[in-house]
C-alpha cells in the first residue's frame, strides 16, 4: 500500500501543479500571430491594430528581439523566435503579443494583419529532393550546429547510414528471394494531453527564471544562456510536474520567446499553447518513406539487406537533440537479426511541413514498421513463411549484430515463441475475418546518461532525495523512493522526492531514451552507498555520474495482433494485442506495466488512427476532433507476458521498458491484415478504406 | 476578449424567449456545446445570448397514444435513457446514445442539435425516418415543419432568426419498426463515416410493407432521404432482395465528399451497405 | 453579471462574464485541478460536475451554471474519498493531466446504468489518456462501483 506510487494523491486530487497552473505575481500573457501560408516572404507586418486594443503591454517582431538573438534548437540552432522576413511553414510565429489577460492577447494577435509574397511549397519529402526543388533554407550549413555542407545536397537536414550499400547490393543479386518494397508512415504528434505551456520571468539583475513543459531543464538553461547570452548560472529552470511528453517536451518549446518577450516587458511572461497551436507548432513524429530489400538464400536465411528512409523533417532541423541530427531507431532497423550484409540510409530533409521531433522511440515505429512488414512479406512470398523466417533469422547468443556489437544476450526468438504461446480470449465476430500478425522490436540500451542527485535528512528521521528530473509520469522519482526504500531499509513515508530547479544540482541528460530509470538507478545506488557511509553529523550526499556505458545490451519485444475484418466494409477491429516482454529485474511492477500497456495502445493509434493530414503544405487534423487518439472503447484487449530472468544493466539489473511495445505494432496489425484478407498494407495508418478496396482488387483477379 | 459584454439572458417562458430575442445578432443558447466553441473561436460575436436551460416547458419527453411529443432542451442522455423512447423509437434510442461523449450527451440538447445542422448528425436521420415533425415559435407565429424539410444546406436550416424550436413531434404508428445504425471505422469517438436511420410499417397482416424510409446523414450537405429506396420496399415482405433493391437505390442519391473519414466512392458503398444493415436491423435479424 | 450557483457544495456568487468559459473561471478561483486539454470538448481533462452529469468546462459558458451544482476535483476529492482512494491503489494514472477529469466522470457514473466493464469503457470513452493505456483506470472505476 505504501508502494504506490509517490505522486498519487496529489495527482488524484487536482492538487499537483503542472506549468499552466503556476501563478506569478504581475504576470502578463503572450499570443502569436502565426504564418498562414507554408511558404512565402514576409513583406510588411502591421502591428497597430494589436497595438490599440486596451491591456496590450506590447507587439513585437523579429527586429525587436532582445540582442539581436533569434535563432535556436536543440542541435542546430536553425528555429528563428520569430519570423524574420520569410515564414517557412504554417503556423511560424511573426508576432507576438504581450497583454495583461490571454484572452486579450489573443483577440488582439488576431488582429496582426502580414502582407506575404507567396513562394512555392515544398510539400512533401519527394518533392524537396528534386533537383529543382526550392530551397527552404537557402545556407543551411551555416547555422550553429548543422551537420550539412554545401555538397550534402538538396534541402538535406541530415544523412545517417550504416554498413556497405555496394556489399549489400552484391548480396542482394545473388540471394534467391528477394523483397522489395516501400512502406509510408504520417506526421504524428506526442498526443500528450497538457499543452505546451511556459512563463518566463526576468529580472533587471539578469537573472531567469523559467517554468516549462521541458523534461531536459538542464539543456533546456544552456539553450536560453547561449541564445540570450546569460551567465548560465543566473539561468533557473524551475521544478514542474509534466502532463505527458513522448518525446515532445524535450524540445525548448516558448521558453526562448518568452524569455526575449520578459526581457522586453520587464514582467513574467506566461504563454499556454492552445492545443490546436500545439498540433500546429510543436515537433513531432517524421512522416516517413522506407524502401525495404531483404534477399534470402534457399534455406531461408538473410543475406542481404538494404533500408532507405527519407524522412519529412520540416521547416526546421532544429527539434532533434541528437549529434547526428538524425533519428537512430531508422539506423537501427535490423538490430535484432543476422544478415551478413546490410546497409541503412536514414535522409532527412527539409520542407514546408511542420518540423518535427523526438516522439517515443525515434525513428523506431517507422523502420519496424517497414522492415517487420518486409520481412513478413518475404517470409509469405517465398513460402517460409512469416514465423518461420524471423525464427531462422533472429539472433543467438554468441552473434554479431549488423552494427558490429556483440550484445550479452538475444532474446528475440524467445519473445516471439511467448508471444505464440499466449491463450487467445477474444471472439471473432460472426462472419468476420481472421488474421494474426507477428513483429519485434529490439533497442540497445548501453548508454547510461550523466545525472547527479542529493540526499539530505529531514526532520523526524527523514530522507530527502533531491533530484534534476521532472517527472514526466514515467514514475522515475517512484523509482527514487523505491530504491531508498529498499536501501536503507526504511518505510516509504520517511521518503520524500522532490524535483529542485538547475541551481540547485549540477547536472541531468533529461528525461528520455527509456534510460531515466538506468542513470537514476546508478545515481541513487552511488549516492546510498555514501549515505550508509555518512558520519553521524554529516547532512547531505551528493552524487554526480558521467556518462557511461554497460552492456552492450539491449531489451525485446514480440507483439501478435489478432484482427477481424469485415469482409463487406473492411473494418477492422484488433480484437487483441499480445506483447511479450524481455526483462530482468523490475523496479516498479505497476508503473513497468503501464509503460507496457501505455505504448501498445500508442503504436495502435499509429496503427490505425493517427495522422496529422499533412498535404500542401497543411496540416489538417488541428484539433483532437479531427487528430483523434484512441479511447477506452477503441483499443483492444491487452495481454501482457514478461519473459523474465534477461541480463540487465545497472546496479539494480534492469532492463529499458518505455518505448519497447509501441514500435511493432504497426506491422503487426498490417501483418495480421494480409493473414486475414490477403490484402498487404503499406501505409499507416491502415484504413478500413484501403482494406475494402484491397479486397475487391484482389477478388476481381 | 470581445468588443462589449455579450447581454444574457435567462428567460423562464417561451413567450418571454421570444421577446428577448428581437434584437439584433441575438441568438438562442441551447446547451452550448456548439456554440461556445464558435464563440470562444470569435466564429460568432452575438450581442445577446438568450440561454433556454430554465424555460421549463421546453424539457421533458411525452408519449401518448398516438406520438411521443420531446421538449427542444432535452438533453440527449436524457432521451438516450427514456424508457419510452427506447420502446417505441429504439432508432431514437440508438443515435442518441452515441453522440459524442458521455459529458457532450450530458449538455447538447435536441433543439440545439437540430438547429445546428451539421450534417454528420446522428440523430436527424434517426428522427426523420418516424416522419418526427418541429415546432417551431416566433413572438408573430407558430408553424410545424417535417423534419425532412427542415435542413435547406450545411449548417443551414429554414429557421428564421427569431424562431425558436420549441419541441419535436413523432407520430406513433401501429406495425411500424424503426432503427439507427452508425460506421465509425477508426474511433467510436468520431462523427460517423455514414450513419444510417430506417423505418419498416407492415400493413394489418404484419406481412406486407406499407410504408418504409431510409435516411442517411455524412454523406451529403443535409440528411439524405432515399424516397425510391422506400417505393422499392412497399409491397414487398422485407425479404433480403427487396432490402438489397433498396440499398441499391441509396447508393445514387447520396452525395459525399471525400475527408478523411473515407473518400466519397467509399461513402457511396457504405451507405448502400448500411442502409442494407439498418433495414435488416428494423426487421429484428 | 452576477452568478449564482452551488460549487463544490457551497453557495457561490460570482460577478463575471456569463460568456466566459466555466474552465476559465473555475481556474480563476485557485481550482486549477481542472485541466485545460484539447480545448473542444474531446478529451475531458476539463470534465466538471454539473447537476451530477459530466460537463466539459472548456465549452461550457458559465452563464450556463445559474442555479446549478457544480462540483470539481477538489470538492469531489473531499466528498468522495474512497474513490480517490481507488484510483491512487490502483494507480490509475501515470502524468496525471488527465486524471481529474477521469475521477470526476468517474463519479458522475449512476451504477444503476453502468457497471459492466464493458459498460464503463463506454462511459468512460470521452475521457483520453495518453500513459496508461488506461487497464489501471478501468481497474479503478470498476473497483470503486463494486463497491458503492
Amino acid at each position: 500500500m505504501s508502494e504506490r506510487r509517490i505522486d498519487a494523491v496529489a495527482k488524484a486530487t487536482g492538487a499537483a501543479k503542472y506549468t499552466a497552473d503556476v501563478v506569478l505575481e504581475g504576470t502578463t500573457f503572450a499570443a502569436v500571430k502565426r504564418s498562414d501560408l507554408p511558404s512565402a516572404l514576409i513583406e510588411e507586418i502591421d502591428i497597430s491594430p494589436a497595438k490599440e486594443v486596451d491591456g496590450v503591454l506590447g507587439v513585437f517582431t523579429a527586429k525587436d528581439l532582445p540582442g539581436g538573438a533569434n535563432l535556436y534548437g536543440r542541435r542546430v540552432f536553425d528555429v528563428p523566435i520569430l519570423a524574420d522576413g520569410r515564414v517557412r511553414r504554417v503556423g511560424d510565429p511573426i508576432a507576438a503579443v504581450v497583454a495583461t489577460s490571454r484572452e486579450i492577447a489573443e483577440a488582439a494577435a488576431e488582429l496582426i494583419e502580414v502582407t506575404y509574397k507567396e513562394l512555392t511549397t515544398v510539400a512533401t519529402a519527394r518533392e524537396a529532393i528534386q533537383p529543382d526543388s526550392p530551397l527552404i533554407h537557402d545556407r543551411p550549413w551555416e547555422y550553429a550546429g548543422a551537420v550539412v555542407t554545401p555538397d550534402s545536397g538538396r534541402n538535406i537536414q541530415s544523412v545517417d547510414s550504416h554498413g556497405s550499400r555496394e556489399a549489400a547490393e552484391s548480396a542482394l543479386r545473388n540471394a534467391v528471394h528477394v523483397i522489395d518494397e516501400t512502406y509510408f508512415t504520417p506526421g504524428d504528434h506526442q498526443g500528450y494531453i497538457e499543452p505546451q505551456a511556459c512563463i518566463a520571468d526576468y529580472h533587471a539583475d539578469g537573472s531567469l527564471n523559467v517554468w516549462n513543459t521541458n523534461k531536459s531543464p538542464y539543456r533546456l538553461r544552456d539553450v536560453l544562456s547561449s541564445v540570450f547570452g546569460l551567465d548560465p548560472k543566473k539561468v533557473e529552470i524551475m521544478p514542474t510536474v509534466l502532463g505527458g511528453d513522448f518525446g515532445g517536451k524535450g524540445s525548448p518549446g516558448d521558453a526562448p520567446l518568452c524569455t526575449a518577450l520578459s526581457i522586453l516587458v520587464g514582467r513574467p511572461v506566461k504563454m499556454v499553447l492552445r492545443y490546436s497551436d500545439d498540433l500546429l507548432s510543436t515537433d513531432g513524429r517524421h512522416s516517413s518513406e522506407i524502401r525495404v530489400r531483404l534477399g534470402i538464400d534457399a534455406s531461408g536465411k538473410l543475406v542481404g539487406g538494404i533500408a532507405e528512409a527519407l524522412l519529412d523533417g520540416g521547416a526546421y532541423a532544429g527539434f532533434k537533440p541528437v549529434n547526428t541530427v538524425n533519428l537512430h531507431g531508422i539506423v537501427d532497423a535490423a538490430i535484432a537479426y543476422r544478415i551478413p550484409e546490410f546497409f541503412v540510409e536514414s535522409k532527412i530533409v527539409y520542407t514546408n511541413n511542420q518540423p518535427k521531433g523526438h516522439m517515443r522511440a525515434p525513428g523506431s515505429p517507422q523502420a519496424a514498421f517497414a522492415f517487420e512488414s518486409a520481412l513478413d512479406e518475404l517470409g509469405r512470398r517465398s513460402g517460409i513463411g512469416p514465423i518461420k523466417i524471423r525464427e531462422l533469422n533472429l539472433l543467438s547468443d554468441g552473434d554479431v549484430n549488423p552494427y558490429g556489437s556483440v550484445w550479452l544476450e538475444y532474446r528475440g526468438k524467445e519473445v516471439l515463441s511467448l508471444a505464440m504461446s499466449q491463450p487467445k480470449s477474444v471472439d471473432v465476430p460472426e462472419g468476420w475475418l481472421h488474421g494474426e500478425g507477428v513483429a519485434i522490436y529490439a533497442r540497445s540500451m548501453a548508454a547510461v546518461p550523466k545525472t547527479s542527485l542529493r540526499l539530505r535528512r529531514g526532520e523526524n528521521g527523514k530522507v530527502i532525495a533531491e533530484v534534476p528530473i521532472p517527472e514526466n509520469g514515467a514514475g522515475g522519482q517512484t523509482v527514487v523512493r523505491e530504491m531508498i526504500r529498499t536501501g536503507l531499509g526504511i518505510s516509504a513515508d520517511k521518503i520524500e522526492v522532490n524535483q529542485v530547479s538547475t541551481s540547485l544540482l549540477p547536472t541531468d541528460a533529461g528525461v528520455g531514451g527509456s534510460r531515466v530509470s538506468l542513470g537514476v538507478t546508478v545515481a541513487v545506488a552511488n549516492a546510498i552507498k555514501l549515505w550508509k557511509e555518512m558520519p553521524a553529523d554529516q547532512e547531505v550526499v551528493e552524487i554526480t555520474t558521467d556518462e557511461g556505458s554497460d552492456g552492450p545490451s539491449g531489451a525485446y519485444s514480440a507483439q501478435l495482433a489478432r484482427v477481424a475484418v469485415d469482409p463487406m466494409t473492411g473494418q477492422l477491429k484488433v480484437l487483441e494485442l499480445i506483447s511479450a516482454v524481455d526483462v530482468a529485474e523490475i523496479v516498479n511492477p505497476k508503473a513497468h506495466q503501464m509503460q507496457i500497456d501505455g505504448g501498445a495502445v500508442m503504436g495502435f493509434g499509429f496503427a490505425v488512427m493517427e495522422d496529422l493530414l499533412e498535404e500542401g503544405g497543411q496540416p489538417w487534423a488541428l484539433s483532437m476532433g479531427e487528430f483523434k487518439l484512441p479511447n477506452v472503447a477503441d483499443i483492444p484487449k491487452l495481454t501482457t507476458a514478461l519473459l523474465r530472468g534477461g541480463k540487465g544493466v545497472g546496479p539494480n539489473n534492469i532492463k529499458a521498458v518505455g518505448e519497447l511495445t509501441n514500435c511493432p505494432t504497426g506491422a503487426a496489425i498490417a501483418n495480421a491484415v494480409e493473414d486475414a484478407t490477403g490484402v498487404r498494407i503499406r501505409r499507416l495508418p491502415i484504413r478500413a478504406e484501403t482494406i475494402y478496396w484491397g479486397m475487391k482488387e484482389g477478388s476481381a483477379k | 476578449m470581445q468588443s462589449t459584454e455579450t447581454e444574457f439572458l435567462v428567460p423562464t417562458s417561451v413567450s418571454e424567449a421570444l421577446e428577448s430575442i428581437s434584437k439584433e445578432d441575438a441568438i438562442f443558447l441551447g446547451g452550448g456545446t456548439s456554440t461556445a466553441l464558435l464563440y470562444k473561436t470569435r466564429l460568432i460575436e452575438p450581442s445577446r445570448v438568450v440561454w433556454l436551460g430554465n424555460v421549463g416547458e421546453l424539457k421533458g419527453i411525452f408519449a401518448s397514444d398516438g406520438e411521443v411529443k420531446i421538449g427542444s432542451m432535452t438533453t440527449a442522455a436524457e432521451i438516450a435513457a427514456n424508457r419510452d423512447i427506447a420502446r417505441l423509437l429504439p432508432g431514437v434510442c440508438t443515435a442518441s446514445g452515441v453522440i459524442g461523449n458521455a459529458r457532450v450527451r450530458a449538455m447538447a440538447t435536441l433543439g440545439g442539435a437540430l438547429a445546428h445542422a451539421d450534417p454528420r448528425q446522428d440523430m436527424p436521420p434517426a428522427l426523420i425516418a418516424v416522419g418526427a415533425e418541429v415546432s417551431v415559435k416566433s413572438s408573430l407565429s407558430t408553424r410545424r415543419i417535417p423534419l425532412a424539410e427542415f435542413y435547406e444546406g450545411f449548417l443551414e436550416t429554414v429557421l428564421d432568426p427569431d424562431e425558436l424550436i420549441t419541441e419535436v413531434t413523432i407520430p406513433l404508428v401501429a406495425n411500424r419498426r424503426s432503427a439507427y445504425i452508425r460506421y465509425t471505422p477508426t474511433s467510436e469517438g468520431d462523427y460517423p463515416t455514414v450513419g444510417a436511420g430506417s423505418s419498416v410499417t407492415f400493413g394489418s397482416d404484419g406481412k406486407i410493407i406499407e410504408a418504409a424510409s431510409v435516411v442517411l446523414c455524412g454523406v451529403g450537405s443535409v440528411p439524405i432521404i432515399s424516397n425510391q429506396a422506400s417505393q422499392l420496399l412497399v409491397g414487398t415482405t422485407g425479404d433480403d432482395a427487396a432490402l438489397r433493391r433498396a440499398a441499391e437505390a441509396v447508393r445514387e442519391i447520396v452525395e459525399p465528399q471525400d475527408d478523411e473519414r473515407g473518400s466519397a466512392a467509399y461513402k457511396r458503398e457504405m451507405a448502400s451497405i448500411f442502409a442494407f444493415r439498418s433495414l435488416k436491423s428494423c426487421l429484428g435479424s | 453579471m452576477k452568478i449564482n450557483f452551488s460549487l463544490n457544495g457551497k453557495g457561490t456568487e460570482l460577478d463575471v462574464d456569463p460568456m466566459s468559459l466555466a474552465l476559465d473561471v473555475i481556474r480563476g478561483l485557485s481550482l486549477t485541478g481542472t485541466k485545460e486539454g484539447c480545448g473542444v470538448g474531446v478529451c475531458g481533462a476539463c470534465t466538471i460536475m454539473v447537476n451530477g452529469a459530466p460537463v466539459s468546462s472548456c465549452i461550457c459558458l458559465v452563464g450556463t451554471l445559474v442555479d446549478k451544482d457544480v462540483w470539481t476535483i477538489e470538492g469531489l476529492a473531499e466528498k468522495m474519498p474512497e474513490l480517490i482512494d481507488s484510483f491512487v491503489e490502483n494507480e490509475g494514472m501515470q502524468c496525471g493531466i488527465c486524471t481529474p477529469g477521469q475521477i470526476v466522470a468517474a463519479a458522475s457514473i449512476d451504477s444503476a446504468g453502468v457497471s459492466t466493464s464493458e459498460e464503463i469503457r463506454k462511459y468512460m470513452a470521452g475521457n483520453l489518456c495518453r500513459c496508461t493505456g488506461y487497464q489501471t483506470i478501468v481497474s479503478a472505476v470498476e473497483d470503486h462501483l463494486a463497491v458503492n
